[in-house]
């Protein structure tokens, strides 16, 4: 298990990404980014399903930069 | 004895349900939503975000494409100044709301804009045709309110929605009369924009008003600032909600439209109709005893629960004025409506009764009494 960071634009699209995620199972949570005032979501899974993380969240426009995993 | 008819001024009394849950905000939500990562901001962060959702759900909208507003003024101009920033045509409707009406003579009357008003008929059809008939290539967008507020007549809006989709136009509807009453879902009906009131039939707090968008048509934000997000930049964020809800947010007002939703669909919104229109046609029939009382509606036009009337040769303010010692709350006037009245031809304006969920029955028929009483006392 890893932690991977989707920095989301907003506050709004956090909340919107996190239920997305949840909702198929994601064990994951907001919170604040170290930059820019704004608030990731932070996934914590595998490196396989970090990838089907992502891609639900650009499936449902979602809007997301990629953070430093750890 | 206070009973209110001028509920689409703003519905009182509010729900149980809302007076409880802006009382358990004030409590509770104190920090800045969307503002930190501190339990209080991510508290009040987390309702209004839930607002959001129930909101969006109502009206068949994204979460992110609801704006929460000041009122329903301050959503209309956002969409209008916002579409309309970069010039082109625009087309209000000839019963539109000073809300929209003025922005777009603002927007005309500095040349930023060409401005059209097109007819309203209590037939449909020739209100369509009249819209059809002023749409040119620049036609930018169309404002039209769903339900006018002086005499509550229902615009024909799915069928000016798909006059605008089909010529790639921008429809924003104001919502102020309907949404409550009528069942508005901005994907089904086609609506673009929609503008409302939190504070009318959907029994929120005064100081609270939606914007709500499919997303489809850009709109530039008319205020700038802090948006919790992206602060180390000095430009605007791009994406909605934030881009147009600059400064703090109104969380208890959020919470209490959220609460205020949450009732309306408890009752049911045609269920609502049906109650205020059902009081709304016997106050017609109690008043229309007095020969003197002139109903504005018309048997081809379809009505939200709205009645506009007057008492022949005497002042709408006056009469409003005697209910209002009688203990009735009745709005006299011209209900910031200027081109509904020339419309009407209500030189001296009229007097307008709206019940809400609220109202009885047996109010509406004691008020009628007053009137006739009224009547009978100044002609004697």
């Amino acid at each position: 298990m890893k932690k991977f960071i989707a920095e989301m634009p907003s506050y709004t699209y956090a909340v919107k990404g996190e239920k997305l995620l949840k909702s198929r199972g994601f064990d994951c949570k907001i919170v604040r980014s170290e930059k820019n005032c704004g608030y990731s979501l932070l996934i914590n899974t595998s490196e396989l399903n970090a990838t089907k993380a992502f891609n639900i969240l650009e499936k449902n426009a979602v809007p997301y930069e990629r953070g430093t995993d750890s | 004895m206070i009973i209110n008819f001028d509920n689409s001024a703003t519905t009182f009394p509010k729900p149980l349900t809302v007076r409880k849950a802006v009382y358990r905000a004030v409590e509770t939500l104190g920090g800045n939503a969307g503002r930190g990562g501190h339990q209080l901001a991510m508290r009040s962060s987390s309702a209004v975000y839930s607002a959001r959702e129930t909101v969006a759900e109502f009206f068949g909208a994204e979460p992110e494409n609801v704006i929460f507003t000041l009122n329903c003024t301050h959503a209309l101009n956002m969409a209008i100044q916002g579409v309309m920033k970069n010039g082109g045509h625009l087309i209000i409707s000839g019963i539109e709301h000073n809300s929209s009406a003025r922005p777009a003579v603002t927007l005309a009357s500095e040349k930023k804009i060409r401005l059209s008003i097109a007819d309203v008929y209590p037939d449909s059809s020739k209100t369509v045709e009249s819209f059809r008939r002023l749409i040119t290539k620049d036609t930018k967008a169309v404002v039209c309110t769903i339900a006018g507020n002086v005499t509550g007549q229902i615009m024909p809006y799915r069928e000016i929605a798909r006059l605008c989709r089909d010529n790639n136009i921008c429809f924003i509807a104001d919502g102020a009369q309907a949404c409550g009453v009528l069942d508005i879902n901005i994907i089904n009906d086609g609506i673009n924009i929609l503008c409302t009131a939190g504070h009318k039939g959907l029994y929120g707090i005064t100081g609270t008003g939606l914007l709500v968008t499919d997303g489809k048509f850009r709109i530039s934000p008319i205020i700038q600032g802090g948006t919790g997000t992206m602060s180390e930049s000095l430009k605007q964020p791009e994406l909605l909600p934030e881009s147009l809800e600059s400064g703090t947010l109104n969380t208890v007002g959020a919470v209490s439209v959220k609460a205020g939703i949450e009732f309306v669909k408890s009752k049911g919104v045609s269920n609502i109709f049906s109650h205020e229109d059902r009081i709304c046609k016997r106050f017609i029939r109690e008043i229309q005893k007095d020969d003197r009382i002139v109903v504005y509606r018309h048997p081809q036009a379809e009505y939200v629960p709205i009645v506009a009337f007057n008492m022949r040769n005497v002042s709408p303010e006056k009469l409003s004025s005697y209910l209002s010692e009688k203990g009735y709350c009745l709005r006299a006037g011209f209900h910031c409506s200027a081109l509904a009245h020339i419309q009407l031809g209500t030189k001296n304006g009229c007097v307008r009764f709206s019940p809400s969920v609220f109202s009885r029955e047996e109010d509406a028929v004691r008020l009628a009494e007053v009137i006739r009483k009224f009547s009978v006392q100044i002609r004697n």
